[in-house]
């Protein structure tokens, strides 16, 4: 059918690629997600973070990925929205802000988070 | 406290919510007294329970503007019943029309017989305000095309589409019109014996205000369709061969018959406050919404003009924020649920310039409140400041 997948492979969000990050080969998904968060490291973070624009992650943004990868693996699941704003104690406007790439690009990419894939 | 306690719930076009208490609380009375399998048995709460659900196909016949009640057939949902109209009249080589509107429901199973040869398909295109134009279906239509299948209003966009003017072309070249009417069953009036149309596809969980697991087709007098399930029908058991009446030849297996009762009491609901009243409110609120989202500095609002035909969906976008996380913030900050990304229709956000993120989607329900938009605005507003 045409026109029906004209968007780019290289985005696709269930498509794995690997890149060396860090030193180490790594799977990402096509919109650049951790494909397994275990494969995850602060350098790896940070060498994110430097790609996106910034050049050193603050504390707060620290606590922010801490709190999203310990939530994960406490719970099998990334936290709900009331539940970042509880554990973080900031609003999730000042987290869009805090990140380039805001909260989905930003925070949940540069925390290895899985790519949520909600109804895209 | 559960979550929905204190939300502003805007995810309407994806199923109403919540749901008027007297369309649960009639739903459960009757389940409670007649929740046997109906016609099945010789037993007389089998009949009545049979005769309860000859009465519903008969209110939704009305309801839908058909001819015969025996020609409404229950489903689970509009996938459901779009399959069973989709699989029920292809045949090999056959040309199918339908629109770049479409949501997954029918765009998949026509790309799943279109990639298999199966069928040859064309896809009409919408303008940039969001309606397709008639005269593409007229030049789309071949000497072998099996029929012509549209949304009646986009469940992106909430554009309503010429579907008389379709209907009327349809029936002037002999071509069954199919209507999913998803978005509209209970926001509009639909008139499917005036306008030509062959048949509809409902679902009972959005504007109808019934419970989710429940929908159906009605079919016009004229059109068969084969089975393309086949199982018990409580007729003619000695026969290994599906019965072949309406509506039992596409009603494989028990009824959903708590969701037939839930949807009878939501059209119970909707005639008792009207239906013209209940939607002209709806799009009062989705009319302002829509006017001063626009007036929001970096907010974009698609096929904006609300004095086009239109049910309340309203598309938007914060200039360079994530659709995702739009309305990831109005929820967790402001209590507010939306529905964020492609919709279930691919091509639309294709053709908007929306893909692959696509953008928040707005959909307004009989218990949305002036206040409650107030409350969106001012959101808007403050989330569109920090980009």
């Amino acid at each position: 059918m045409e026109g029906v997948n004209q968007d780019s492979q290289d985005n696709d969000p269930y498509r794995q690629k690997v890149r060396m990050l860090a030193g180490r080969e790594i799977p990402f998904d096509g919109e650049g997600f951790f494909w397994d968060p275990h494969q995850w490291s602060e350098e790896a973070a940070e060498v994110l973070a430097k790609e996106g624009g910034l050049t050193e992650l603050s504390e707060t943004q620290w606590m922010i990925l801490r709190f999203l990868r310990e939530y994960y693996f406490q719970n099998g699941r990334a936290p709900l929205n009331r539940q970042i704003k509880q554990g973080t104690g900031i609003s999730l406007m000042e987290m869009e802000a805090l990140f380039p790439g805001g909260i989905k690009y930003g925070a949940r990419r540069l925390a290895g988070l899985p790519n949520p894939k909600t109804c895209s | 406290m559960a979550t929905s306690e204190k939300i502003i719930y805007l995810d309407n076009a994806a199923t109403a919510f919540p749901k008027p208490p007297e369309v649960l609380e009639e739903m459960i009375e009757v389940y409670s007294t007649l929740g046997v399998s109906p016609g099945r048995g010789s037993y007389d709460l089998s009949m009545e329970a049979e005769e309860r659900v000859m009465n519903i196909r008969r209110q939704v016949c009305q309801f839908f503007g058909g001819s015969d009640p025996e020609r409404v057939i229950f489903s689970y949902n509009a996938t459901d019943a779009l399959n069973t109209l989709i699989q029920g009249l292809i045949q090999p080589g056959c040309h199918v029309v339908s629109s770049r509107l479409e949501h997954n429901s029918v765009l998949r199973p026509l790309h799943h017989f279109s990639e298999q040869g199966i069928i040859q398909l064309d896809l009409v295109p919408f303008s940039p305000d969001g309606f397709i134009d008639p005269m593409n279906v007229v030049e789309a239509i071949r000497p072998d095309t099996s029929f012509v299948i549209l949304t009646h209003a986009s469940n992106v966009l909430g554009t309503v589409q010429p579907v008389e003017q379709v209907g009327a072309i349809c029936r002037e070249r002999h071509v069954p019109f199919i209507l999913d009417v998803t978005q509209t069953a209970g926001i509009l009036s639909i008139r499917m014996g005036e306008w030509g149309v062959s048949a509809v596809a409902f679902t009972g969980h959005k504007s109808l205000l019934g419970p989710t697991g429940i929908g159906g087709l009605i079919l016009s007098p004229e059109l068969d369709v084969k089975a393309t399930r086949f199982g018990g029908t409580g007729r003619d058991s000695r026969s290994l061969i599906q019965t072949q009446t309406y509506p039992y030849r596409l009603e494989a297996g028990t009824i959903n018959i708590a969701g037939v009762f839930g949807l009878s009491a939501g059209l119970h609901y909707i005639s008792r406050q009207g239906m013209e009243k209940i939607s002209a409110r709806e799009l009062d609120l989705a009319r302002r919404l829509c006017d001063e989202l626009n007036s929001i500095k970096g907010v974009r609002v698609y096929a904006s003009n609300r004095h086009d035909p239109c049910v309340p969906i309203i598309l938007c976008n914060v200039e360079g924020m994530d659709p995702e996380d739009l309305s990831t913030i109005l929820d967790g900050d402001f209590g507010i649920a939306t529905r964020a990304g492609l919709h279930c229709a691919p091509l639309v956000h294709q053709d908007l310039g929306t893909s692959p993120q696509g953008g928040v989607r707005f959909s307004l329900g009989p218990f949305n409140t002036a206040e409650e938009i107030d409350r969106v605005l001012e959101a808007m507003a403050e989330i569109s400041r920090i980009r």
